[in-house]
């Protein structure tokens, strides 16, 4: 017996020894992938923060009486209090329905974004992946157009032709964050193309839609998934920083930017924090919980990555 | 090497044509044409009617699509880029003055952050698993999420406003005798600029740097007695870098977008805050050409990366 055979008895021993102590039968339970991203603590933690932050804003008319847009006059600018759990802002209303309420719109605008894209990305990339040709050829060039021009001012100049609007940055996101999935699928799909799978499906002469997208499609999904969280944490970043320029979503519509779009001026950033800090805090959170969870996911599902 | 030279040149030239084609489409899509885009106002205000009609007639306005925009593309390459609706000031004169401004301040947070996050994302790697290594690590993913105007924000009033060290805002002053007294003005935004673009270099250098430790070559390097300084250094380091610079490259059109937002943060008057304005007063001209430039800008630097990348690279050497 060598000393590789040995090895392998032995491990075999123990993975017996294990099964009769039934350790084995207890362990087998769940998906391997979802045990490894519960035990990924960041991940977790990510998950956490992530859930509260939703929950939160979508039950916000049951965690505050306040709507965030009435004016209180008797009640400028006062710093966090039983009543105003965040204060209020230079207008009287309160900062923790502004920034709830706010977090509902930012969410909407960043998630319908990501998703839309996402969905663009997908259908085109798959599809041009697996057929190649022509079709390839177009949508390759127009995604390196996409990905050449700085996100931020090809945001810009739609805001300028299109108009500032909720509904507009929405379409404007899904406009500019395609080419990114689009890249991933077409790329993923071409090398799945020349699986045996594959191969078979077409001698049975089945349709190609149904090789592309029922077949194909699946095994390639993964990655993708990590990259529209990754995506939806970048709109939540961009959807701020246009508030913060003043060309995101209208100034009247409170959302996480337009809240730190109100506090620029150097009075308030002196002297009332409460403003914008809190706001601050809760983005920056958000977006990280949701790297997390994205980072997460990659390292279960992808397992060329290790440690 | 002369022939993928030629072959990458050849191909920028359709991608600068499709994007200047985009850019036209864009134009056309917004209020005012050819004429009143392309003659200052102030000879708009003493033409008749009559006039501005021959004008029209004379550059074509009637002419199908496809044909003004290669008279539009005739009259960029012949210096006339229009004019500002808001000042009347050629857009070209305002684009010249304002884009060295820019210029200065985001080289300057590129060379910070390529300095710092190829650092750290180095000394990342050679401690893998240290409380160092997670410290950093959990550092990155945090500076990626904060959002960068607040960061700028946080930064104005700690360092500004709090403990006076650095200005407010702004690039200079009236009363500035020497050039070297702007620099003060530099420090704060090119920092908060260096520092948010670090986190990705970082994370980017650690896996390159992690990668190369495990190639044949360093192992050879080791073998041969080399000091460990030497092995991480001078083998490792050099190779791990051609993908950071290909990273830095990519990165561009990111700090493009950065560096409008810190701008405005610190008013420092580049091309950033003049984009702003013009698109928040619907400044059509100067919006669009801004925005072309810049895309061509973010082209050729790409192109001249690929190409050096291409050189430094020994391997394509070889063949």
């Amino acid at each position: 017996m060598t000393f590789g055979e040995k090895r392998f008895h032995k491990k075999l021993d123990k993975i017996r020894r294990l099964e009769e102590e039934g350790v084995l039968a207890k362990k087998k339970k769940g998906s391997r992938a979802l045990s490894k991203f519960m035990s990924n603590k960041m991940a977790m933690l990510g998950l956490v923060i992530f859930t509260i932050i939703f929950l939160a804003c979508i039950f916000a008319p049951l965690l505050t009486s306040y709507r965030p847009e009435v004016v209180d006059l008797t009640n400028l600018m006062k710093p966090p209090s039983k009543d105003h759990i965040f204060g209020t802002d230079k207008v009287g209303r309160d900062l923790f329905a502004r920034v709830l309420y706010g977090g509902r719109v930012s969410i909407l605008v960043a998630g319908g974004g990501a998703l839309g894209g996402a969905l663009i990305g997908v259908l085109v990339g798959s599809f041009a992946g697996y057929r190649g040709g022509w079709l390839d050829k177009i949508t390759m060039r127009l995604s390196e157009v996409f990905m050449s021009f700085p996100q931020l001012i090809l945001v810009l100049v739609m805001v300028t032709i299109m108009g500032q609007s909720t509904r507009n940055i929405i379409i404007i996101f899904v406009i500019t964050g395609w080419s990114g999935i689009y890249r991933q699928a077409r790329a993923a799909m071409l090398s799945i193309r020349e699986e045996e799978y594959v191969q078979a499906l077409h001698a049975f002469g089945l349709n190609d839609m149904l090789i592309c997208f029922k077949h194909m499609l699946p095994n390639a999904l993964s990655p993708i998934i990590v990259n529209i969280t990754i995506n939806i944490a970048a709109f939540i970043l961009e959807e701020a920083s246009l508030s913060f320029l003043g060309l995101g979503v209208p100034m009247e519509v409170a959302t996480w930017g337009n809240i730190l779009n109100a506090s620029q001026d150097m009075y308030t950033l002196q002297n009332a924090w409460w403003i914008w800090l809190p706001v601050g805090v809760v983005i920056s959170l958000f977006v990280m919980s949701i790297n997390f969870v994205g980072d997460g996911v990659r390292d279960t599902t992808d397992s060329s990555i290790q440690g | 090497m002369a022939k993928y030279i030629g072959k990458r040149i050849l191909m920028f030239i359709p991608m600068a044509l499709l994007m200047s084609f985009l850019i036209f489409g864009g134009m056309e899509l917004t209020p005012g044409d050819f004429v009143s885009n392309m003659i200052s106002p102030d000879m708009a205000a003493n033409m008749t009617p009559d006039e501005l009609n021959v004008l029209r007639e004379a550059y074509g306005l009637n002419d199908p699509f496809l044909i003004r925009y290669v008279k539009w593309l005739g009259q960029i390459f012949q210096g006339n880029w229009g004019y500002s609706l808001s000042s009347g000031v050629p857009v070209k004169d305002i684009i010249l003055q304002r884009l060295p401004v820019t210029l200065e301040l985001a080289l300057t947070g590129l060379v910070i952050s390529a300095i710092l996050g190829s650092v750290l994302g180095i000394v990342s790697a050679l401690k893998r698993g240290s409380l160092l290594d997670h410290t950093l690590t959990l550092a990155g993913v945090i500076g990626m999420s904060i959002p960068q105007f607040f960061f700028g924000m946080v930064a104005i009033l700690l360092f500004a406003l709090n403990w006076k060290i650095f200005p407010v805002g702004g690039r200079t002053t009236p009363d500035m005798v020497h050039w070297w007294e702007h620099l003060r003005y530099l420090v704060l935004p090119a920092l908060v600029l260096g520092v948010t673009q670090t986190a990705s270099v970082m994370r980017y250098s650690r896996a390159s740097m992690m990668d190369s430790m495990h190639k044949d070559f360093v192992k050879a390097a080791r073998s041969k007695g080399l000091p460990e300084w030497r092995v991480n250094l001078v083998h490792g380091f050099r190779v791990s870098m051609t993908p950071v610079v290909v990273l830095l490259a990519l990165r561009l059109p990111m700090l493009v977008s950065s560096s409008v937002v810190i701008e405005n943060v610190f008013q420092w008057p580049g091309i950033g805050v003049t984009f702003k304005e013009a698109v928040s007063a619907g400044n059509y001209p100067l919006v669009m050409m801004i925005a072309l430039i810049i895309v061509i800008m973010v082209l050729i630097i790409s192109l001249v990366l690929d190409i050096l990348t291409r050189v430094l690279d020994p391997r394509v050497r070889l063949e």
